[in-house]
């Protein structure tokens, strides 16, 4: 449901077999000792990535509409997602 | 000879020298592809009038004395390669039809420097699959034997260099995406460290594991692609501000190099005997070449393939989130509920290894899971960058199989996803630690390629392309395309 998936009549069994069978072979991480080891948080040292504040050319309104299913006066358009009060 | 059998380095002569022009080498190509493609199906599209158009203006610069060493040079790109007005689909349904708006950096990259693109080659649906058979349009072959897979997630790529019918062509990795289906095909693949090449423009599966990377016919093209690929880009913070120096000392030779030969990854689950024979001889070799071999050990290899698999789905599950029915791609509108247009144009548009994943990675993000799974993944990741870091001390370049197994027969993992997911447990632990990663074609076995993987430090390319480069010198060997 969280991940808005759609499942079929069937599915959840399905899934839920192979997702089980799967989980099993993950929880061989449990075994190993962690609590002192810091997560990765990047990969590759970074550095704090700053840019200049400045106006420079983006995709037109049309441009980023061009794949839209539907729109309207310039707006994605999506069913209303709050009742009328 | 057939052009469709040369290096990019000798193509890139008989273009300059005008023994030959870029439109009759894009022309020999899409030929190839009409008659090779129906067997092998590498692409999912071919765009011949932008190939066509590319190859005029290479012409234009090789007559003016303006072209460089990739001008003319055609090429293939995966599905999931932003390229401006071409349909890019991720091997997904839920894309189809979707034409992006603009040109990611890679491939802009190449543009510039006067590539000629055939077309947009097949994967597993956003890359997510070791076989290119979880593509929701058709599974792509192995032109060394039609019956088998190319491997994955760039198998289209893979199979159309390996079929010649593209010189080179672009993949992407996430746990060996380039890696394994270069070994499987018999090519050159390449993954760069981590933030070697931008992402822009790349459809996100993992973003802290995702590297774009070359499939060639040589070592000596495989730099050359990814040193007109590489460098910072504002448009990806990921990007690094590193010296470009991929090529450096590429033909200077390993004599007096140490090479690592961790024992965990020659007995891996499932590792086939002939692909560890082929593996040690190539060892042999480079011993032979001056290199000194030194044992090194990855203790945490078992653990890389169950963290793997708990980081990487948490991301997608991440990342595929916007592809929801509104701003591209197919959709089922509905008029009156929002959650039943995400949910039907989602259950329309994924397929099934992409909704696998996107569960998993939802259950391991999920309250009161987090601490368990994607906390003790990322913690888990950290001891096998340590590994890795331990190792380097010892050696240059850490050497082993790329694939415990050669090419697999069409079918043989799509019910067992767990078996599906061991092909890449020599291959992840690279992604995981960030590091560049070659896999070179080195000998056969039953009749199909074997690659030797050569993994190195962070931003050291250069390293592990020297010692690619010397293999192939001191075995002789030569790419020729797979004939179909």
């Amino acid at each position: 449901m969280l991940a808005r998936l759609g499942l079929e009549p069937g599915d959840e069994e399905f899934y839920a077999e192979q997702l089980s069978g799967i989980l099993g072979a993950i929880d061989r991480l449990q075994a190993l000792d962690t609590e002192h080891i810091p997560p990765t948080a990047q990969v590759v040292e970074v550095e704090a990535v700053l840019r200049e504040d400045e106006p420079r050319p983006s995709l037109t309104q049309e441009e980023v509409l061009a794949n839209a299913p539907a729109k309207v006066d310039g707006f994605f358009r999506v069913p209303s997602i709050q009742e009328e009060t | 000879m057939d052009p469709t059998r040369l290096t990019l380095s000798e193509l890139a002569t008989l273009l300059h020298d005008r023994e030959m022009s870029a439109s009759e080498l894009a022309v020999l190509h899409l030929n190839r592809i009409e008659s090779t493609d129906p067997d092998v199906k590498a692409y999912l599209r071919v765009t011949e009038d932008l190939a066509l158009s590319q190859a005029e203006a290479a012409d234009r610069a090789l007559k003016a004395g303006e072209a460089g060493p990739l001008t003319g040079i055609p090429m293939a790109v995966k599905d999931v390669l932003c390229v401006k007005g071409v349909e890019t689909t991720a091997g997904s349904q839920i894309l189809a039809g979707f034409r992006p708006p603009y040109t990611g950096t890679a491939v802009q990259r190449l543009f510039d420097a006067g590539v000629v693109m055939l077309g947009v080659t097949n994967c597993d649906e956003f890359a997510m699959g070791s076989s290119t058979e979880n593509s929701s349009y058709f599974p792509t072959r192995n032109p060394w034997n039609l019956d088998r897979v190319p491997g994955g997630s760039s198998g289209g790529s893979a199979a159309a260099v390996a079929a010649g019918e593209a010189v080179f062509a672009l993949g992407t990795d996430t746990g060996g995406s380039i890696r394994q289906p270069a070994a499987l095909c018999g090519v050159v693949g390449m993954k760069p460290t981590y933030g070697r090449v931008s992402r822009y423009g790349l459809i996100a599966f993992a973003s802290s594991l995702d590297q774009i990377g070359p499939f060639t016919r040589s070592v000596e093209d495989c730099a050359l692609v990814l040193d007109a690929m590489a460098g910072h880009d504002p448009l990806d913070s990921t990007s690094a501000r590193k010296p470009n120096d991929v090529r450096k000392r590429l033909n200077d030779g390993i004599d007096g190099m140490k090479l690592g030969v961790p024992k965990e990854y020659f007995e891996v689950e499932g590792i086939e005997p002939g692909v560890k024979h082929a593996v040690e001889q190539a060892l042999r070799m480079l011993e032979s070449a001056g290199a000194k071999l030194v044992d090194v050990t990855l203790p945490h290899t078992d653990y890389g393939l169950a963290a793997y698999y708990i980081i990487a789905p948490a991301e997608c599950s991440s990342n595929l989130a916007r592809f929801d029915g509104v701003k591209y791609g197919i959709s089922e509108q509905d008029e009156q509920n929002v959650t039943d247009l995400y949910m039907n144009t989602r259950r329309r548009g994924f397929g099934t290894e992409v909704r696998r994943r996107v569960m998993l990675g939802t259950y391991a993000l999920s309250s009161g899971y987090y601490d368990a799974y994607y906390l003790k993944a990322q913690k888990v990741r950290t001891l096998i960058k340590r590994d890795f870091d331990a190792a380097f001390e010892q050696c240059d370049a850490i050497v082993s199989a790329t694939s415990p197994t050669v090419a697999f027969a069409l079918g043989a993992k799509t019910q067992d996803p767990l078996a599906m997911y061991l092909c890449d447990v020599l291959t992840l632990g690279g992604n995981l630690a960030g590091l560049p990663g070659v896999s070179v074609p080195c000998g056969m076995s039953g009749g199909l390629p074997v690659g030797l993987q050569v993994l190195a430090p962070q931003w050291r390319e250069d390293v592990a392309l020297r010692v690619a480069r010397a293999y192939e010198l001191a075995s002789g060997m030569r790419i020729e395309p797979a004939l179909v």
